[in-house]
């Protein structure tokens, strides 16, 4: 095939394969002195060959590659063993991303990511970063088409948000635990090394009311630094807009950018999510509820449209997405679950937390000594509390309603979710119950939409009410599988129904061949 | 009391094949039941030869964590499936009730119906069982309706994809 190839500064990336073998092997020797022993060179010299293996493969990858857009179809080729083609039509490509890691940007370069339906993505690493531009604008699904209007852009103020994230504490222990892994596979014990041995012992000998506060001070600043620093990483530059040809678009990050679109079309709904601490911060983000975005994985990260931002911009981002009215989202009358769904929550606050430490504290105390009962009450007294709180606050946050043309579900304590659905995007209804739920007459409704999660949840709703509910919601799914209490009320009045697998007339035994179901439409 | 008269569901109208609880018990054998019953056994007996003062306390441990969770799921689970399993394919809708321990309703519109999957595993061959899965843009709509004879799952799946033709058809 002809074609255009890829950028040949691109081996430059490619190199940088064998930088962690480098990298690992100068660890080693500034750790040792110098001194070498067999496994230090079975490690570094079989890790080096197989970088280097990989290295030529994708060398000749990025040599033999070509890559052409025709007035049907995007196609690239490249040979390796033997020659491979792809061919993806213009009507089957849903986004087109581009993104540029520092190096990247360095050299001009960027990756094109052409998302498919069904097909998996055509990656085009790397072209030149104009190449690219012009390329993504020319595909019809994606473009960068002029904005149209924008919704939001980045504001410096957001970066307080940013310790409330999980990357406060997870960014932390991340970073030690590569850290102790790369000192691992080099040959070096980190509890060996004279430094931490000596920082170790000093700490013992200390005050430790003194140190011990300080030590968890340090890794809180740790944690908020390491937070801050991810935040404007992945959030930099940000803009959310509507782009001329009804689509989404998404722009963000600092070194490595990012930009995704989604079509107008393929939006179902706005999520608004409130993690616990995030909540208490008086922030939130938003997710978009959109198809065609790729596999699960991916259909997460790219459905991020606005970071840890105040909560009124984010309730105004996620309704100007949505289509739902700001009032809907932020304060939404919803329709609260039974008393019944708290005590769920609570027994299994108690089941999941009190009862398993409290345990491992009695077990000690039986195996090492009584001192150790002091810990299980200290326990139980401490867990008890906060375990009522999160069960209240969980069930304060379950509720759904129908608003508009929206279905509107709440749940979640640790992330208080808020998803707005379209819906006409309700595919299918599926109600669960286990034994526990049915006997408190709960039961959970759970949404399918072609989006997003696909199943969106309503947990523990009250059984008599969920059937009513979903029928009013998307109406004519249950229809014919209903039994209306004498003649069918008005939607409106459907409010109320009865818990499904309640009826006990059914055909049993075998069914033959004739019988399949009443069928015919003839 | 009065309860309000509210709308119900009704139950799908067809039990699957009674043959599917002979298959669920085999399921059942090999998933979780023969292997944890097999340790069980294992256990005692390497314990009555080699160290039969283990054996107080041993047997107890094991009844509680392999013998009894294994018998019950191999007796319990069965007949809970058979009793709940049930399908039906209504004029607009595939519906369909699945689980022993969490209940499943699922109800799906024929409108919807991108594929008609009919899967016959190794143990479902040999008791002539079939499963008829239906899958749509969306994960959370898929129906599999597991356990039917073989005949009634390839006529299900042939109705399924006909329906689906005269619904888009009068969509059209």
């Amino acid at each position: 095939m002809n074609g255009h190839r890829l950028s040949p500064r691109t081996a430059l990336v490619r190199a940088t394969w064998l930088l962690p073998p480098l990298g690992s092997a100068i660890l080693a020797a500034l750790a040792t002195g110098g001194r070498f022993d067999a496994r230090f060179w079975i490690i570094t010299g079989s890790t080096a060959a197989a970088f280097l293996v990989v290295l030529a493969i994708a060398l000749v990858r990025l040599r033999t590659t070509r890559y052409r857009l025709t007035g049907e179809a995007v196609e690239m080729s490249w040979r390796l063993f033997g020659r491979r083609e792809r061919s993806v039509p213009l009507d089957r490509v849903r986004y087109a991303d581009i993104t540029a890691g520092p190096l990247h940007r360095v050299l001009g370069i960027a990756v094109l990511r052409i998302g498919t339906a069904g097909s998996g993505e055509l990656v085009l690493d790397a072209l030149p970063a104009a190449e690219a531009r012009e390329l993504r604008s020319r595909l019809s699904a994606s473009g960068s088409g002029g904005i149209h209007s924008v919704l939001s852009t980045m504001d410096v103020r957001w970066l307080r948000y940013a310790p409330l994230t999980f990357w406060a504490f997870g960014g932390l222990g991340i970073a030690v635990g590569s850290l102790y892994r790369v000192l691992d596979s080099v040959g070096i014990e980190p509890w060996r090394l004279p430094l931490v041995r000596g920082a170790f012992e000093e700490f013992g000998k200390s005050a430790l009311w003194l140190t011990v506060p300080l030590l968890i001070l340090a890794v809180v600043l740790l944690g908020a630094l390491g937070a801050t620093a991810m935040y404007v990483e992945n959030w930099w530059h940000f803009r959310l807009a509507w782009s001329d040809r009804d689509e989404l678009s998404v722009r963000r990050g600092l070194f490595t950018t990012r930009s995704v679109t989604m079509e107008r079309r393929r939006l179902r709904g706005a999520e608004l999510a409130e993690p616990l601490l995030l909540r208490a911060g008086g922030g939130a983000m938003v997710r978009a509820v959109a198809g065609g975005l790729g596999d699960a994985e991916e259909t997460r990260s790219r459905s991020r449209i606005l970071p840890p931002a105040p909560r009124a911009e984010s309730v105004s981002v996620a309704a100007r997405v949505s289509g739902a009215t700001p009032g809907t989202l932020s304060a939404p009358d919803l329709i609260a679950h039974p008393r019944a769904a708290f005590s769920r929550r609570l027994r299994r606050g108690l089941f999941f937390a009190v009862l398993p430490g409290t345990a491992a504290f009695a077990v000690a105390a039986v195996l090492f000594g009584p001192s150790w009962f002091h810990g299980a009450w200290i326990w139980s007294l401490a867990s008890l509390p906060a375990t009522w709180w999160l069960a209240a606050d969980a069930h304060r946050s379950l509720g759904h309603a129908v608003e508009g043309h929206h279905l509107l579900i709440r749940s979640g304590t640790f992330s208080r979710d808020t998803v707005a659905l379209d819906r006409d995007a309700v595919l299918a209804w599926t109600f669960t119950s286990s034994p526990f739920g049915r006997r408190a007459g709960l039961v959970g409704l759970t949404a399918a939409v072609a989006a997003g999660r696909h199943g969106y949840r309503i947990p523990d709703m009250a059984a008599d009410e969920a059937i009513g509910f979903a029928e009013g919601a998307a109406p004519g799914i249950l229809a014919e599988f209903l039994v209306w209490p004498e003649e069918p009320p008005s939607p409106q009045e459907t409010a109320a129904s009865q818990r499904p697998g309640a009826e006990t007339s059914r055909v049993t035994g075998h069914v033959g061949q004739q019988a399949i179901g009443p069928t015919s439409r003839r | 009391m009065t309860a309000p008269p509210v709308v119900r569901l009704r139950p799908p109208r067809f039990r699957v094949d009674p043959r599917a609880r002979r298959w669920w018990t085999v399921q059942a054998l090999v998933v979780f039941s023969g292997p944890a019953l097999l340790a069980a056994c294992t256990l005692l007996v390497l314990s009555v030869l080699f160290f039969p003062g283990a054996l107080p306390w041993l047997a107890p441990l094991l009844a509680i964590t392999c013998v009894i969770p294994g018998l019950a799921y191999l007796i319990a689970m069965p007949r809970l499936r058979y009793r709940v399993h049930a399908w039906e394919l209504g004029e607009d809708a595939l519906y369909a009730a699945s689980g022993w321990w969490w209940r499943k309703h699922r109800i799906t519109p024929l409108s919807r119906v991108q594929t008609v999957d009919t899967v016959q595993g190794p143990i479902q061959r040999a008791f002539g069982l079939a499963s008829v899965t239906m899958t749509t843009a969306s994960t959370a709509a898929q129906v599999t309706v597991a356990g039917l004879s073989r005949a009634d799952a390839e006529q299900l799946a042939a109705r399924i994809g006909e329906s689906a033709r005269l619904e888009r058809r009068d969509a059209a």
